[in-house]
């Protein structure tokens, strides 16, 4: 009956928190502060989805350099399956 | 060549190799199939190698998780639209997700947490915008996604680095 219900609830609870330590585990910012204190699930969220925001920025910064470092070979008469046989095992 | 199907998926150096390789090969016929383009399309270009790193993600991943289900499904969308040369505006769409955001800006203390009908809180619809195929997601769901999201994002940024780094050095 009611004690069922918080049962669950508590291991689901339970379950988010370990989802949301697992969270900041992987975020930069908690290797360089190894605090044991919590740190609130609202501030890990924030910074869950700077991070996301930060990667996807890097990724259309990098795809932007590889365009144009892929236009430069071609010009000069590389191609790039010559680096991918190259890098097969 | 049938790529292998590893059990371990989210080991970090299995990942990488299997994401250099998918990028390099999606690059590689990106390459093939425009090849009489000229110079002043290098926005395209950026645009399709953007494609191609996404597109590699999600084939990977494969079907396995719901952000990557969500990015497949996408570009084969997108391919089936381009193929019938489909201009779908969808203006109901735009003038309801305006209409919704007007209605819930808070003048009185803009400080206040953003509370969505359902209960979720502004952290956690702003993630639901961020990683795709989450949106209708429990919050268990939701952070397990992102997890995978965040840890294949990373990875993918990594190989993207080490190739500019290794074509700027050739």
């Amino acid at each position: 009956m009611s004690s069922r219900r918080t049962r669950t609830t508590r291991t689901r609870e339970h379950d988010i928190d370990d989802l949301v330590s697992k969270l900041q585990a992987l975020l930069p910012s908690s290797s360089s502060s190894c605090k044991r204190t919590t740190v609130p699930s609202s501030k890990i969220l924030e910074e869950t989805c700077n991070y996301i925001k930060s990667l996807r920025r890097k990724g259309d910064n990098l795809g932007e350099r590889l365009s144009q470092l892929l236009d430069s070979m071609e010009n000069n008469g590389v191609d790039v399956s010559i680096i991918k046989d190259l890098l097969q095992p | 060549m049938s790529p292998p199907q590893q059990p371990s998926s989210t080991n970090p150096n299995s990942l990488k190799i299997r994401l250099t390789h998918r990028f390099l090969h999606n690059l590689n016929n990106l390459n093939k199939k425009r090849s009489n383009l000229d110079n002043t399309q290098i926005h395209q270009r950026y645009n399709r190698v953007k494609l191609a790193a996404y597109a590699s993600m999600a084939h990977v991943v494969g079907s396995r998780r719901a952000w990557s289900r969500a990015i497949l499904w996408k570009i084969r969308n997108r391919k089936v639209s381009t193929r019938h040369k489909r201009v779908d505006h969808k203006p109901t769409n735009h003038h309801h997700a305006r209409s919704i955001k007007r209605r819930t800006t808070n003048h009185s203390n803009p400080k206040r947490e953003y509370v969505d009908p359902n209960g979720n809180s502004g952290q956690e619809v702003k993630l639901r915008k961020l990683v795709p195929g989450v949106e209708t997601m429990d919050a268990c769901g939701l952070l397990d996604e992102t997890a995978d999201y965040i840890k294949c994002l990373a990875t993918q940024v990594e190989v993207m680095r080490n190739l500019v780094d290794l074509f700027s050095t050739i």
